[in-house]
This record gives structure tokens, C-alpha cells and sequence, in this order.
């Protein structure tokens, strides 16, 4: 099996991600999910507060795919 | 990296190539690729002068894991045919198996199903095989995957849960690379299943040596 590197950079990348039982937010690097949310919207936004420490918020359809990537306000 | 000629490796995939499908074909090519596998499906070559039969025997002759999703073999809408592909190459698989010497008595293979006992109405002679159902969910179709290869060839692997979210993870990196290079969102979507293969591939490689 391949194993893939934890140690890479801090990541500035948040992720709402579907799971069986809900919707988490998940930082990159972080082994686990932070929060499982019952709805896709509460999870939307308890994660657009991490916008204002520099991470990017990256929603995810259902399938895996990108619905939306909102950019942090830090950076640019 | 492994390569198309190592037979213990390759994982033929049976299913259908809609664009309804799309989603959950992705998942099963990066599931396999996660756990060290070499995904072998139709659309790896594309050669308009080769006979289908004749491409779908060789993948299957050259792998030792199928994966046989049956979840759309019922026709979906009134005066809509039967689509009886997947059902049929699962026969050549198994018969591959039964018939054919050496190393394809090694051979293993998972079925899917949208549903659980669902296609008992309509391939009975499976009725006492060990089916696994997906629901239709990209999230669902990688845990079965991962735990059938640990149950038949893996002693361990990571979580259903952790190749869930590295494909997230893939699927951001694969949009952000494929948007600075100006492809646009339905070329990202439809892009040639070859193509998603080597990125998937790329990223897997380059995780590994970080």
C-alpha cells in the first residue's frame, strides 16, 4: 500500500467533506475531521469563519467533486 | 509504479461508462491506485480498429482482481433496453477463472450492486454469492473496495475514511493544477479516463516522495 507523507507544509486548505453520517470540516495535514455537521449550510459556515485566518474553503459535492472554493481573506 | 504487465497487480473494472457513472468510476480507480493497484478498464486504450470482446478478454486474462459493478444493469426508463454488458463480461470473468489454467485460478473478484439482493431478480445464479452494495455513493463504493482487497490480498491498509478524504483532497488539487492550465470546467469533468488515470498516478508519486 502507499503511504502518504504527513509532513508536508502547514496547508492554508480547509475541506467540507460528505460523510456517511453528516458534513466535516477537515484541515489538511490533520488526521481527523474537526466537527461532523448534520447539513451541508452549518458546516458551510462555521468553516467561512476560518476564511479570516487564511485558509481557503474548499466545498465538496457529495461525489468528491469541487461545488466551490472560497479564498481566504489573508492572502493574495 | 507498477505496470500494466504484472498480473497480481492489475485490477480489471467492469462497469458502465455514463456520465451518472463518472463520479463513482473515479473513486474506484483512485481507491485502487491508494492501495497499490493497477487499474485495467476498457477505456485505457482507445483504438476504433479493436474489437471490444477482443480488448475485454485481454484485461481480464491479464488481472488478477475484478471488479464487477452491476448496479445499472436494470434499464432505467420505459422502452429503455436491458444493458447486459456487465453481466456478461462478469461471466467471461468467472468462466476465465473456472476454465482457464495456472495463474487464473489465482483470480478474485468483487461484485456490486446499487442495492443489496436487488440483482437476484434478475442473475439468480449468483443468489449465494457474496454481494456488496454501494448506494450510489462514491464514499460507500471506497470502503467496500478497501476492505475486499484487505480481506483477500492486504494485511492492512488505511481507513475507508482516510481514502475518502485523500480523494477530496485529490479531486482539489486535480481542479486547481487543471484551471491554471486553462482547462475549463466541462474538460476537467469529461476529461479522457487515460488522462485521470496518469493524474492520479502523478499525485500519488509525488505525496509519496514529500
Amino acid at each position: 500500500m502507499v503511504k502518504i507523507s504527513s509532513k508536508r507544509k502547514e496547508s492554508k486548505r480547509v475541506h467540507i467533506i460528505s460523510r456517511r453520517d453528516g458534513w466535516a470540516i477537515k484541515k489538511e495535514g490533520k488526521t481527523r475531521a474537526s466537527k461532523i455537521y448534520n447539513n451541508k449550510n452549518s458546516a458551510v459556515s462555521s468553516a467561512r469563519k476560518l476564511k479570516e485566518k487564511g485558509l481557503d474553503v474548499i466545498v465538496h459535492k457529495k461525489d468528491g467533486s469541487i461545488q466551490k472554493w472560497e479564498k481566504s481573506k489573508k492572502q493574495k | 509504479m507498477n505496470t500494466n504487465n504484472d498480473f497480481s497487480k492489475n485490477v480489471f473494472i467492469n462497469c458502465p461508462f455514463d456520465d451518472q457513472y463518472i463520479p463513482l468510476l473515479k473513486s474506484i480507480l483512485f481507491t485502487i491506485i491508494y492501495l497499490g493497484f493497477t487499474p485495467r478498464i476498457a477505456l485505457e486504450r482507445f483504438d476504433s480498429g479493436e474489437a471490444r470482446i477482443n480488448k475485454i478478454i485481454d484485461l481480464i486474462k491479464a488481472s488478477k482482481f475484478s471488479i464487477h459493478d452491476l448496479s445499472r444493469i436494470k434499464a432505467s426508463k420505459k422502452s429503455e433496453y436491458f444493458r447486459l454488458n456487465m453481466s456478461f463480461e462478469l461471466g467471461v470473468d468467472i468462466g476465465c477463472r473456472i476454465f482457464k489454467d495456472g495463474q487464473a485460478k489465482d483470480k478474485k473478484c468483487l461484485i456490486l450492486e446499487k442495492e443489496r439482493y436487488r440483482y437476484q431478480k434478475a442473475l439468480s445464479d449468483l443468489s449465494n454469492s457474496d454481494i456488496k452494495s454501494h448506494d450510489n455513493e462514491p464514499e460507500e463504493v471506497i470502503r467496500q473496495i478497501r476492505d475486499w482487497f484487505v480481506v483477500n490480498e492486504l494485511e492492512r491498509a488505511d481507513s475507508g475514511t482516510i481514502i475518502w478524504d485523500s480523494f477530496n483532497k485529490f479531486m482539489a488539487d486535480f481542479y486547481l493544477k487543471r484551471e491554471k492550465e486553462g482547462f475549463q470546467e466541462k474538460d476537467i469533468q469529461r476529461m479522457p479516463i487515460p488522462e485521470f488515470i496518469r493524474f492520479i498516478n502523478e499525485w500519488i508519486i509525488e505525496r509519496r516522495n514529500n
